[in-house]
């Protein structure tokens, strides 16, 4: 019974003998990134390699490892071959590699990835700082290789939706190493031209033939242009550095020159559609104005104007009339009043007015005749003045003090002798 | 841009605002005519320009910085 049982080792052996007969693990050629990497002593590199879902364990001889032209590091991107096989102790499967490159194209990557952050961190990328595109501009700059589709694509699109657009082209390299100083300069350079806007980019190719769009001096350049710039760098699926700073990105090149210049028939056709909604509009309000005048016009005043004076005359004599009345009764009321006064008992009897003038004028003279100072002296009394004032109060005189005394008939001259205090009355 | 007055781009945009103002309705009568002939001006002015259609000339930089007639159907 126990005979159908493998022991571990058995099964072991069977793997290990499946993965070595299996022709295509004899020379794998695999791309990853290094992870766990330890140099052992004994010169033996021992590591695993990843992407984003699995991993796999790898191990180099020294022989091989010695012949390594860079140090190898975890996180970097590397290109192996080797030979796929099972390590019986621990059953696990591994990678015996015996070439390792760097990966040019992975760290490219994690270099495309830092630059990305820091310029955007920078502000390069920001939304606000975008200019404008000119909506119709008259001079279109082009930046990209002087030869190929790409400069044939614009300028012929260009030509064929606003034909009057003029197109200057700064001949720039747009692959190699001298690339990014040369697209970077003719940025520069087309600024000192008077251009509305400018297309930056190149036709499709590898990661490697577009990175001189990816190179930092070119997103300077771009970022400080006063100039607006479209980039249009590759087909749609590329995006490169260039693409994240220009003020707009185009997929490719001829989409470029399309946001840059509009089509001529649609700003014909745009044109006459307001021509048509001017047309109507005025046509409408006219209309409108007229009908409103005719309205007035056949209204019932306007079409019998005499009716106007007719009431009008009407009105007149109504007040004509109530004019004579007012006058008639006015006048009435006066002579009433006249009559009334007439008969009044004064007027009938005008010599009262001189009894009661006479009577009032009797008794005026009766109490002047009272007040009068010369007739009080003739009843006995004097008035004494010292000093020419009438002498009121004995405060106001002293012993020796000669007055004057007033009497009816003359005056008297005196000193005084005593001043003795008496109230009278 | 030799020409000094407006460029074709304000002269549309003013059409555009024209169209919309007297579309808004509560316009006077003698304002929208005085209104719409300015448009139907701007109009003729703008087709002028249009109708200029005139090949412009392609250029290229050349190495002195001069411009140079650049013909692309030349281009390999």
């Amino acid at each position: 019974m126990s005979d159908k049982y493998l022991t571990i080792s058995a099964i072991t052996r069977y793997l290990k003998s499946r993965f070595d007969s299996d022709e295509n693990l004899q020379t794998v050629f695999l791309k990853g990134e290094i992870s766990n990497f330890k140099s052992h002593t004994s010169g033996h590199f021992y590591f695993s390699l990843k992407d984003e879902n699995s991993k796999i364990n790898a191990i180099m001889f020294r022989g091989s490892a010695s012949k390594i032209l860079f140090k190898p590091a975890d996180g970097m991107k590397v290109l192996v071959t080797g030979r796929i096989s099972v390590y019986e102790a621990t059953g696990n499967y591994q990678i015996y590699v015996d070439e390792m490159l760097e990966d040019g194209i992975g760290n490219l990557y994690i270099a495309f990835e830092e630059l990305k952050k820091k310029l955007s961190s920078e502000g390069l990328f920001d939304e606000a700082k975008k200019k404008k595109i000119p909506k119709i501009p008259k001079r279109v700059g082009i930046i990209t290789a002087p030869t190929g589709a790409a400069v044939r694509d614009i300028i012929t699109t260009i030509k064929r939706r606003f034909p009057s657009t003029e197109t200057i082209l700064f001949p720039t390299l747009v692959q190699g190493e001298n690339a990014k100083e040369s697209i970077a300069n003719n940025i520069r350079k087309a600024n000192e031209y008077d251009i509305d806007v400018l297309i930056v980019g190149r036709g499709g190719g590898s990661i490697e033939d577009l990175w001189a769009f990816n190179e930092e001096v070119v997103a300077r350049a771009i970022y400080e242009s006063s100039i607006p710039i479209i980039s249009a760098v590759g087909h749609e699926v590329d995006f490169t550095i260039a693409d994240f700073v220009a003020d707009l990105r185009a997929p490719t090149p001829t989409a470029a020159a399309e946001l840059a210049v509009p089509n001529v028939m649609d700003l014909k056709s745009h044109i006459n559609n307001l021509v048509i909604r001017l047309n109507e509009n005025i046509i409408k309000k006219v209309n409108y104005q007229k009908l409103y005048l005719d309205s007035i016009k056949n209204s019932f005043v306007i079409k019998n104007p005499m009716i106007m004076f007719d009431n009008k005359k009407q009105k007149l004599d109504l007040i004509n009339s109530k004019i004579n009345d007012l006058l008639i009764k006015n006048l009435d009321d006066k002579k009433e009043r006249l009559n009334l006064l007439k008969k009044s008992y004064i007027l009938m009897n005008p010599e009262l007015i001189y009894k009661d003038k006479r009577n009032v004028i009797k008794n005026v003279i009766e109490k002047l005749e009272l007040l009068n100072p010369l007739n009080v002296l003739a009843r006995g009394y004097s008035i004494t003045y010292l000093n020419d004032k009438s002498l009121k109060s004995i405060n106001y005189v002293k012993k020796d003090d000669t007055v004057l005394i007033k009497v009816t008939d003359g005056n008297i001259k005196a000193k005084v002798l005593e001043i003795k205090e008496e109230t009278h009355g | 841009m030799a020409k000094s007055e407006k460029k074709f781009e304000d002269k549309l945009s003013d059409l555009e605002e024209i169209v919309a103002t007297l579309e808004s309705g509560d316009v006077p009568l003698d304002e929208s005519i005085k209104k719409y002939t300015e448009a139907m001006k701007l109009v003729k002015e703008c087709d002028e320009e249009l109708k200029t259609v005139e090949d412009k000339v392609n250029k290229i930089v050349s190495e002195d910085g001069n411009l140079k007639d650049f013909d692309v159907s030349e281009v390999k």
